[in-house]
């Protein structure tokens, strides 16, 4: 069986884990292992005005308690914001500082004030119970809506009105006018519901400092290792990166809340130094709802204009969007460069301008959750198309096809010139896949049980890759965003890969293997992947944004490009032949036309025993490449939802869901369907069932999966996939992504399923059945009042 | 602190635990056998499943000293001489699993679902095992492949029971 | 939260306000009250033990009661903290009309809040466990005052949406 490009080969690491041999971070046990727990203000926005730690000392089996003082007396710096947006007045967005432990200020219910170390984690837990934290309450705001109001508490003192900047994208002036000459405009208010990113791993570290070799070891739950040591020695000063070993071993999922640097890693290096142990923190769930970075909470108001011929003539967009009490690492460009860029969607529209404000409330920090940014995107341009073709009276589908994008490349107004496409064909493969024609009857026929059934579209566009360094460095980005590779053949002719991507659900182990086992015919169980920690791997910026594929494989590329043309010197040489006539081929580097040949591993060991090489060549089959794409890529597709809702109840159920996308390559389709399967499984989460509740006093009220409604096994269809294949232009591989699609493209499908269902757009997310029945009953009295 | 003695995949272990040790924190801290998952502090997401005395439970809801004299199965323990069980091999062939993280609980659960189907007679069809997941949480799957694996699991378990007799 | 309600007590005015201003009373009405000292005319000390959804906890807190119109209303305030279990505070607005009868009728508003712990993991039965409390205060009470009386209410407490 083909173990290649495009083989749906079975994955290499599913062993350990269906054994029960995985090792996550709360796996691992040090050595004079002590344990830590964080000490966190109950209140949405208080000054912390004492700190009582003699009970919590006297405790048998306590270590020590710290406390924020201490920890920037020690010179540990305050945690950052690492991509600059600038407001449209020129200013600089106003970052507010955020220690590690908390000092003058506690700004969110969680902030961490304290941190004990004890002996065991009850002993640490009970502890933190007694230590005696006075505050001084503060009036407090949770709601982006009211963050903004005059006389809103204020959350830092450098951020007035709470204002973290006031940003804009494309030509105002040139958008009012096209929308007050359109002959149509479509204008909603929509909101993006927060949400828990939820892995099903809580976050954890185990921080190791070596007092003789000055040396800090760190495991740790993150998608990306060497950004995290990068952040926590330049920014953080925990340690010089040549002093700090940041290991991310098997990573129970991530999606974007495990790309943070947080509180608690720092912390807990922080803490191993002052008390000579290794220090382990494990979140328990109800830490995870309250410390992780949630995702979305966005408010706004968008405007799509229409000529008479139903073409698009312009959109507008106003949108407040929430980053919590603190700016978390990529929470500036979540909602502006990696969202406002794709307002366009599939569609050509001349004019378009963003305003995004960012405000501060007294909530968890908000940064990028699957998809970031570009979910949030999505949801206007795809609930507004819907809501147009029903203010038109035209068919939905054909309003989108008019307006699609045909010709590559396409400049859109907001920066991103999308390369490559085929909008119309993957609506067409969604169509029939989805028996769209067919719907009719099912409808009529659920209406005889006393169902309403409901379609919905969705067509998105996507931006991944997150690179080229140069393109999002001019955007304010503070990092490079290429990927580095090495690739070692060993002189048996077994190969390594070193990858900076990292795999925590991907499948990286097997797929990053396939490309290897493709190019020079070695069997996959010859080649392994290594990955996740900085001490083996020489660099990377890591997985998020759908990148691992199009920047990380691509860096495998350029390494494994390097190695054929060291093998093909050394098969010439050996072989008498011109370098040009040497092909790698089933395992074995031959000369074109000849039966002259080598076996793979016969080159392996020729570069190591360096008998007989060409004249200046060093010994050694070991390549390494650092890769910067050309542009984004543009996944894109079609998702089609079909539902019923119950009338009596609101319930809905999702009948069908249907996905037609565009990826570009697909190197394993079984792993592809895996992440189209699981992104569109919470995008349906989003859509109907979850939401981050703060009451009116800040306090996070649905800190438990009691509260917090996940999508299960029930709430979910079997999926229909299907795949459109336009290859990417600015990879080699011709790689576009596929781990966020499902979550940018499901939510508006699903509630356009709903509000076609229902008959009224008056719908928000999550479409509990309580709002579903209470919109069914609104749209009724308006009809009675009519 | 208690004695607790327990049989643990087929061995039998003593240790002195104080009498709060939840029977998760028994395996994993005190066994090191921690295949068995937390994901939750509220018993709802079922990364600790854990067969006890033939039945599924929430080995985070358990404490260690209630269950002394305990006849227990980990995930480590259902392969058996170097062969996975069919419920393995079908998580592995239907990719039921990326993460992992609540891979080993959903194979517990799905061990349990198919035996107790099958003692009653009663088909395991999609909605059943959809319903029966109810305790379990994936975040990765979108439990396509799940509840692929779980329904070829069946299949396959239900020859191995015929092959048996 | 809101809440609000309605209760006939058979005592008159004097003795009903006398009670709502003894510390042992309200202690041994109080649901969970294992102290209740008084520190001023005004103020108490409380200690209380509750338990809302899976969180159980010990609230020590003080309690003021300001407004003060003897012997017709008051409102009786406090915060409590509940450790690591995290803290509910609230008001009660207290009034008694004296029925005429050797009877009066109190009705009370309670606006409370809860936070930490208890809003994350117990705030879906903040509402209902409130009603509850309440109910048992006043049941409570009444029977202190009127020990051979049934329980006598016009209007059982009512939730309002917060």
């Amino acid at each position: 069986m083909s173990t290649g490009i495009g083989a749906r080969v079975k994955r290499k690491e599913d062993k350990r884990f269906i054994t029960g041999k995985g090792k996550y971070t709360d796996d691992i046990r040090m050595e004079n292992q002590a344990y830590a727990a964080f000490v966190r203000s109950p209140h949405a926005h208080a000054k912390v005005t004492g700190i009582d730690k003699s009970a919590a000392l006297a405790m048998d089996g306590v270590v020590d308690v710290l406390d924020g003082h201490q920890l920037t007396g020690d010179g540990i710096g305050n945690l950052i914001c690492g991509w600059m947006i600038h407001s449209r007045d020129g200013s600089p967005m106003n970052m507010g500082a955020w220690s590690a432990l908390a000092t003058e200020k506690a700004r969110y219910v969680g902030d961490a004030v304290a941190v004990v170390i004890a002996e065991t984690q009850a002993i640490a837990r009970q502890a933190a119970e007694l230590v005696m934290v006075d505050y001084d309450e503060l009036p407090a705001v949770a709601f982006a809506d009211k963050a903004l109001d005059a006389g809103a508490p204020e959350i830092h003192d450098n951020a007035p009105g709470n204002l973290i900047y006031d940003w804009v994208i494309g030509e105002e002036e040139a958008t009012d006018a096209a929308l007050a000459s359109s002959a149509h405009v479509v204008d909603i208010d929509l909101t993006n519901n927060r949400l828990s990113p939820n892995p099903m791993e809580p976050r954890a570290a185990v921080a190791t400092f070596d007092e003789a070799e000055d040396h800090y070891t760190l495991y740790t739950t993150s998608q990306n290792p060497h950004v995290a040591r990068l952040v926590l020695s330049a920014f953080y000063q925990v340690a010089p990166e040549h002093k700090l070993r940041v290991i991310a071993p098997d990573v129970g999922g991530g999606f974007g809340s495990k790309i943070y640097i947080y509180p608690e890693e720092i912390t807990c290096l922080w803490a191993s130094m002052k008390t000579g142990r290794s220090v382990k923190w494990t979140a328990d769930r109800s830490e995870a709802f309250m410390t992780d970075a949630h995702g979305r909470d966005h408010i706004s108001r968008v405007r799509l204009g229409f000529d008479v011929n139903n073409k698009v003539t312009a959109m507008r967009v106003d949108t407040i969007a929430n980053l919590g009490a603190y700016m978390s690492l990529f929470s500036s460009v979540t909602p502006t460069y990696l969202h406002a860029t794709l307002y366009s969607g599939q569609y050509a529209i001349p004019n378009i301008f963003g305003n995004v404000k960012a405000v501060y409330t007294n909530t968890v920090p908000v940064d990028a959750y699957r998809g970031a940014g570009r979910p949030e995107a999505c949801y206007m341009i795809e609930r507004a198309m819907e809501v147009a073709a029903r203010e038109l009276d035209v068919d939905p589908a054909e309003l989108r096809r008019q307006n699609f994008i045909n010709e590559f490349p396409y400049q859109t107004p907001v920066i991103l010139q999308y390369d490559a496409g085929d909008f119309g064909g993957n609506l067409d493969k969604a169509m029939a896949a989805a028996d769209v024609a067919g719907f009719a009857a099912r409808k009529a026929e659920a209406a005889s049980r006393g169902k309403l059934r409901g379609l919905g579209y969705s067509c998105y566009i996507e931006a991944c890759g997150i690179a080229p360094s140069a393109a999002v460095g001019s955007l304010g980005s503070g990092v490079g965003l290429w990927e580095s590779a090495e690739v070692r053949v060993n002189p048996v002719g077994t190969i390594e890969v070193l990858t900076g991507s990292h795999s925590h659900g991907q499948g990286h182990e097997t797929t990053f293997c396939q490309i290897v086992s493709d190019r020079f015919g070695v069997p996959i169980e010859n080649v392994s992947i290594v990955h996740g920690d900085t001490d083996k791997v020489q660099f990377g910026m890591g997985t998020y944004g759908s990148r691992s594929g199009a920047v990380g494989m691509s860096a495998i590329v350029k390494a494994m490009d390097k190695i054929e043309a060291k093998v093909k010197k050394i098969a010439a040489h050996q072989l008498e032949a011109a370098e040009d006539d040497i092909v790698i081929e089933g395992g074995e580097v031959k000369v074109a036309g000849t039966d002259k040949k080598l076996a793979w591993h016969e080159i392996g060991l020729a570069a190591y025993t360096a008998h007989n090489l060409p004249p200046d060549m060093e010994p050694g089959l070991k390549e390494g490449a650092f890769y910067d794409p050309s542009n984004f890529t543009f996944p894109a597709g079609t998702y089609i939802a079909e539902v019923e809702v119950d009338p009596q109840t609101g319930v809905t159920d999702i009948i069908q869901f249907t996905a037609a996308d565009d990826f570009g390559t697909i190197i394993n389709p079984m792993i592809v369907e895996g992440q189209v399967h699981g992104g569109v499984a919470q995008g349906i989460g989003q859509a109907l069932l979850e939401q981050v509740v703060y009451d009116d006093d800040g306090q996070l009220i649905t800190g438990s999966y009691m509260d917090y409604a996940m999508p299960r096994a029930d709430d979910v269809p079997f999926y229909t996939i299907e795949h459109n294949t336009t290859v990417a232009p600015s990879n080699p591989l011709g790689i576009k992504g596929c781990g966020e699609a499902g979550a940018i493209g499901a939510p508006p499908a699903v509630i356009n399923a709903i509000t076609d269902a229902i008959g009224t757009d008056a719908l928000s997310m999550p479409a509990t059945p309580q709002k579903v029945w209470s919109a069914l009953q609104g749209a009724a009295t308006q009809q009675a009042a009519e | 602190m208690t004695e607790v003695t327990m049989q643990v995949n087929g061995k039998s272990v003593t240790r002195d635990v104080p009498d709060t040790t939840l029977l998760s924190d028994f395996l994993r801290e005190e066994l090191r056998l921690t295949g068995t998952h937390v994901g939750c502090d509220t018993s709802q997401c079922g990364a600790c499943v854990v067969h006890m005395d033939g039945k599924a439970v929430k080995s985070c809801t358990a404490l260690a000293v209630a269950h002394s004299g305990a006849s227990v199965t980990t995930i480590e323990g259902i392969a058996s001489g170097g062969q996975l069980h069919p419920m393995q091999e079908a998580f592995n062939e239907h990719h039921g699993l990326q993460c992992g993280f609540c891979t080993t609980g959903m194979i517990m659960t799905g061990i349990d679902m198919v035996n107790r189907y099958q003692a009653e007679g009663k088909a395991l069809t999609e909605q059943a095992i959809r319903k029966e997941l109810e305790g379990n949480i994936c975040r990765c799957t979108g439990y396509h492949n799940i509840v692929k694996a779980i329904e070829d699991a069946a299949g396959r378990m239900s020859g191995m029971a015929q092959a048996a007799e | 939260m809101d809440m609000t309600g309605e209760y006939r007590i058979g005592a008159p005015r004097a003795e009903v306000w006398a009670a709502l201003n003894d510390p042992e009373v309200l202690k041994a009405c109080i649901p969970g009250c294992e102290e209740l000292e008084k520190t001023s005319e005004t103020t108490f000390e409380a200690k209380v033990v509750q338990k809302i959804g899976p969180v159980k906890a010990k609230f020590s807190g003080a309690v003021e009661l300001v407004n003060i119109e003897a012997p017709a209303s008051y409102t009786i305030q406090g915060e409590g903290n509940g450790g690591v279990a995290g803290f509910a505070k609230g008001a009660a607005d207290v009034a008694l009309a004296d029925n005429g009868d050797a009877t009066t009728t109190l009705s009370y508003q309670v606006h409370a809040t809860v936070g930490g712990k208890l809003a994350r993991l117990g705030s879906r039965l903040i509402d209902s466990t409130a009603k509850k409390l309440a109910g048992k205060f006043f049941d409570n009470f009444h029977a202190h005052l009127s020990p051979d009386a049934e329980v006598e209410t016009e209007d059982q407490p009512q939730e309002q949406p917060a």
